[in-house]
């Protein structure tokens, strides 16, 4: 057997999906149909209520379309019996308003994730630490969020969302609540994730600025992809091996 | 960092919450231990009373639940003991009587026996005193408790209800709470007292080989045979049936099923609470992966955390109110100041259930949300 056999390059692909909430009657997303590749570093962007956040979870497996398919790794999100391990396993999220739970301090909210993982204290708190350093926060590891910077709590929020080591980062406007200078050390951070792990990186903005130095941009209007725009100036990586779902 | 850590941290987290679900659990908890633990300290003591001197059947007044009302003709004992296999029949009137020192809501019980009872002789009389002899009417033996309450020493006086003045001859000791606090008069002195001249309450008959098998249901036989108005029942069951047992026990666990229906509640809206809190924070964590049974594990062991610690409070504070109580002179001689470990295990597991049965509703709500819906909640 082919050890490609089955692989699919695409490791997010949406087909005719749509997502009606049932306390409105207007579409949140309409008949959107896209692909994202391994490794691939994509930009949402779009006003508000053009239905972002939605694909977003759509793709994240957090919510279900009310019609047409999404797929991760080839395989229908409709079939996949414990969306719940595929977040856990596969997918690392970062939200605009970081989300930290403000008893715990950096540290263990990087741990947080891990207690549906299969690491036993002591490493969960080694590989906890190995994040923070990693996005620079070695030296705020016992700091309670309110302790920290919006973009130090931005960082931690990033370390957690790596906690299980996920194939892809989803992020829904990041840099929302950050200054400039934070805002540009979270998308550098985004970039190392990137360049040098190879993770894929969907992400939504408003930023133009930091929308261009994503691979791609796809804009959004009133549930619909208006634009999806690659590149020209960014590398694209090779795709990376296939990983099982 | 380990699981039951996160859990211990959520619930530190609200300490005033916290604070108050333990408080109203241990109330809850601690009625129950308390209560139940008076009530079946009571019962242990009644049934200690005949056990001390090895009773098997008592013989009372057929039809009549509270052994206090049971009027039987004293000549009958005489006949009892002439059953085959019948080794001891002792005749005794008890009742309740209010003394003035006590106030007059608080009764005290008083048994009346010969001086010859065998009842009598297995009393441990402290010295100075003595037991009663046929001479010493209008003298009285009391419980050691009972007179600790009264502060009376032998040769004083004490004045019952009804101005008659007795001589206290002896003050005795008892391993059991209920006789301690109890008084013991001459048979004719409570009959001429209470009024119940010739009767008694019961007979309580003491069988010569009451391990041999169907001998008490034989002499119960026998005894019932001598009359339509008699009722012999073994030992055992006599307590388990008497009426005031009964209404202990019933009371006990009416008032305690009244303090953990409000201890439930309260755990219910504490942890329905708690999750309407944090909707939101449950869909983050849903969101960042944990399953459904992490956030059921998560609430339920919030909860068993708070109903086990108000159990821990409310069990040691209702050792330390029985205590309190069983010094009190009202109830002193009642009381039994030691709680089994049955009862506070009891409790414990009543804890354990309603921290279960409070937090089943929020965490099937809490499992129930979609990460979604409780991210877009504010």
């Amino acid at each position: 057997m082919n050890s490609n056999e089955g692989y699919d390059a695409n490791l997010f692909r949406t087909e005719h999906v749509s997502k009606l909430y049932p306390d409105g009657q207007v579409h949140a997303v309409e008949d959107v149909s896209i692909s994202i590749r391994r490794g691939e570093y994509v930009a949402i962007m779009g006003p508000s209520g053009s239905g972002k956040s939605t694909l977003l979870n759509l793709l994240g497996a957090l919510d279900k379309p009310t019609s047409g398919e999404v797929f991760f790794d080839g395989q229908p999100l409709s079939k996949c019996r414990n969306t719940d391990r595929l977040r856990v396993e596969k997918f690392g999220f970062v939200f605009q308003s970081f989300h930290l739970l403000p008893i715990l301090t950096a540290v263990e909210n990087v741990q947080v994730p891990m207690f549906e993982g299969r690491l036993t204290a002591p490493d969960r708190v080694k590989k906890a630490r190995e994040l923070l350093a990693m996005v620079g926060m070695s030296h705020r590891s016992n700091h309670l969020p309110q302790k920290l910077s919006v973009g130090e709590r931005q960082r931690v929020a990033i370390a957690r969302s790596l906690a299980n080591d996920p194939i892809a980062l989803l992020a829904d406007e990041p840099t929302g609540n950050l200054d400039s200078v934070s805002a540009e050390g979270v998308f550098d951070l985004f970039a190392h994730l990137h360049h040098e792990l190879g993770m894929t990186i969907v992400l939504i903005t408003h930023d133009e600025e930091f929308g261009r130095r994503a691979q791609r941009t796809i804009h959004m209007q009133d549930g619909r992809v208006k634009s999806d725009v690659f590149s020209e100036r960014r590398r694209v990586r090779t795709p990376l091996p296939p990983f099982a779902v | 960092m380990r699981f039951p850590t996160f859990v211990l941290k959520n619930v530190i987290r609200r300490r005033v919450r916290s604070s108050l679900t333990v408080i109203g659990m241990a109330v809850a908890v601690g009625a129950v231990v308390a209560l139940v633990g008076i009530s079946s300290g009571f019962e242990r003591s009644f049934m200690a009373v005949y056990q001390k001197q090895k009773v098997d059947i008592l013989v009372q007044q057929k039809g009549v639940k509270q052994r206090l009302t049971g009027v039987l003709d004293v000549k009958l004992g005489e006949q009892i003991a002439k059953i085959p296999g019948v080794k001891q029949v002792n005749s005794g009137l008890v009742d309740f009587t209010g003394l003035e020192e006590l106030g007059s809501a608080t009764g005290v019980l008083v048994q009346g026996w010969e001086p010859d009872s065998p009842l009598m002789k297995a009393l441990q009389v402290l010295p100075p005193g003595r037991l009663l002899a046929e001479s010493d009417s209008k003298g009285v033996l009391l419980g050691e408790r009972l007179a600790t309450s009264l502060d009376r020493k032998v040769g004083d006086k004490l004045t019952m209800l009804g101005d008659e003045t007795y001589t206290v001859v002896g003050i005795f000791h008892s391993p059991t709470v209920y006789e301690n606090g109890s008084m013991v008069v001459l048979l004719r002195d409570l009959q001429r007292f209470m009024g119940r001249e010739g009767q008694v309450s019961g007979f309580a008959v003491v069988v010569e080989h009451p391990d041999k098998s169907g001998e008490i249901r034989r002499i119960i036989k026998d005894i019932e045979a001598l009359g339509k108005n008699l009722e012999a029942t073994p030992t055992a069951e006599f307590v388990n049936s008497t009426t005031e047992i009964q209404i202990v026990r019933a009371i006990a666990w009416v008032t305690s099923a009244v303090a953990l229906v409000i201890g439930a509640v309260g755990m219910l809206n504490t942890m329905v609470m708690s999750v309407f809190e944090r909707t939101r924070e449950i869909g983050i964590l849903r969101a960042i992966g944990w399953g459904r049974w992490r956030v059921v594990r998560m609430i339920l062991m919030e909860s068993i955390l708070l109903s086990i610690t108000g159990g821990a409070v409310g069990t040691l504070g209702a050792i330390g109110l029985t205590r309190l109580l069983a010094q009190h002179p009202a109830v002193a001689g009642l009381v039994d100041p030691a709680v089994a470990p049955t009862v506070i295990v009891q409790g414990f597991v009543i804890a354990l259930c309603v921290g279960l049965l409070g937090a089943a509703y929020p965490a099937y709500r809490g499992a129930q949300l979609l990460p979604t819906e409780a991210l877009r909640h504010e």
